[in-house]
């Protein structure tokens, strides 16, 4: 094979490539997807829209200066949602974050009295 | 000082001692004959928490309950433990719970739903604040069992199994989280009580990052609940076209405009489908349709029948 049908032949595959991927996203382009219809949906129970095509890559880097492995924020972060990931993003400071069992001492008494008085539930024992 | 505390103290409960949910869920019980007095969910495997890992012990917990098999919280540790905030976010109990394969549904802020959940055994796992909003106590647990006349609800929580908490208590531990609360669904089942949209939001969460097949059961048990629904019509057929099983596709979306007659996105996808199987003169009377209803779309029904003219 010499190099001008090698050149035809690349050609061949890139013009055909490209004209599939043409025909391929022409005939999706036309369908009302699920996504187009959950949007809808989320506005109507008064959730807001998302688009922010950044905010995966900022939830990623925030896990990480958190100290989480930075092997798993990338699997992390797919499992989100685009409005889980926006929330995440904007409120990551603010957020609880479910975990803790430990009190200092300076508010032991305080919070022994609300445990008893049945406000809080710190002390399996009270 | 003992007097300043007492003071703070007696403050702080005068504004906070309150249980709306707790005294109408008991008032109500005597004329609610479908709840039951108490419930606990047998078999329930229990984590005890170490460190920090209250988030992967009620996970692991909830994941177990719902079928999947031999996972532990160590497993979950590097899926939603955040080290420097010694914890886990709720997104992120969301989105584990999904890359195991099941669908998280956010229950109604409410006890007698949560009850509920316990009583058809699924197992609630919650968010607390145990503390208060000035000292601040995190926690999840895992709600699996009540005892109504005893007014307790049955916990596995920490380190402690079964731990019996007073409903009272709960609710307002549970309060400082809005009332956060999740059942885990295998794909197929339903909640005890569920809304319509957002249990469909729910599986498209879900379907982002699951098997086409979970999906399609997930949305299929959504049909089978709500027949008339156009949501849950529409995109199960929107999924077999996707799948490629064009003739369950084709049927699904005739059968939704027999519900839905004027639901002009399906007669746009019916019109595209139609022409892809050949039917090219019915393809161009469901574009016509779907024009002539318009709405927030027509730009793209427009742009599907010129296809078709063509």
């Amino acid at each position: 094979m010499n190099n001008q049908s090698v050149r035809q032949l690349v050609c061949y595959i890139l013009v055909s490539m490209v004209m599939f991927a043409g025909l391929v996203s022409q005939s999706h382009a036309v369908m009302v997807g699920t996504d187009t219809v959950a949007a809808e949906v989320a506005s109507d129970l008064g959730r807001e829209e998302i688009k922010d095509l950044l905010a995966r890559q900022d939830v990623s880097d925030k896990l990480t200066s958190l100290g989480v492995d930075i092997a798993d924020v990338s699997d992390r972060v797919d499992s989100m949602s685009d409005a889980e990931v926006a929330e995440l993003n904007q409120q990551m400071a603010d957020l609880p974050a479910g975990g803790a069992l430990g009190t200092i001492a300076l508010v032991l008494l305080i919070l022994i009295l609300l445990d008893v008085a049945g406000v809080t539930d710190i002390f399996p024992g009270v | 000082m003992t007097s300043r505390v007492f003071f703070l103290c007696s403050v702080l409960l005068s504004g906070c001692v309150s249980t709306p949910q707790t005294d109408q869920l008991l008032a109500g019980q005597a004329e609610n004959s479908s709840r039951h007095a108490s419930h606990h969910i047998e078999g329930v495997p229990f984590f005890p928490q170490n460190d920090y890992h209250c988030g992967p012990a009620a996970l692991a917990t909830v994941l177990s309950v719902s079928g999947v098999s031999s996972v532990v919280p160590d497993d979950l540790v590097s899926k939603v433990y955040v080290p420097d905030r010694k914890g886990s976010f709720q997104v992120e109990m969301l989105a584990a719970a999904r890359s195991y394969g099941r669908i998280p549904y956010i229950i109604e802020p409410r006890i007698e739903h949560l009850i509920g959940e316990v009583q058809a055994d699924n197992p609630v796992l919650v968010l607390q604040n145990l503390g208060v909003s000035w000292y601040e106590v995190w926690h999840y647990a895992v709600v699996v069992g009540y005892d109504l006349s005893s007014e307790k609800l049955v916990m596995h929580s920490g380190e402690k199994k079964r731990r019996m908490t007073r409903l009272g208590v709960f609710e307002q531990t549970w309060q400082r989280s809005d009332y956060w609360g999740v059942i885990l669904l295998k794909p197929g089942k339903l909640p005890r009580q569920v809304d319509e949209q957002k249990y469909f939001l729910s599986v498209v969460d879900f379907g982002r990052n699951n098997p086409a097949v979970d999906v399609e059961k997930a949305y299929q048990a959504g049909l089978e609940r709500w027949p008339n629904s156009k949501i849950f019509g529409f995109a199960l057929a929107n999924l077999h076209y996707d799948m490629g099983k064009l003739p369950e596709a084709l049927a699904g979306y005739r059968r939704l405009l027999t519900v839905a007659p004027d639901f002009a996105p399906a007669y746009n996808n019916l019109a595209q489908l139609l022409s892809e199987l050949g039917e090219h003169t019915e393809a161009i009377v469901m574009a016509e349709q779907a024009v002539a209803l318009g709405g927030p779309h027509a730009s793209l029904y427009q742009k599907t029948l010129d296809a078709l003219r063509q």
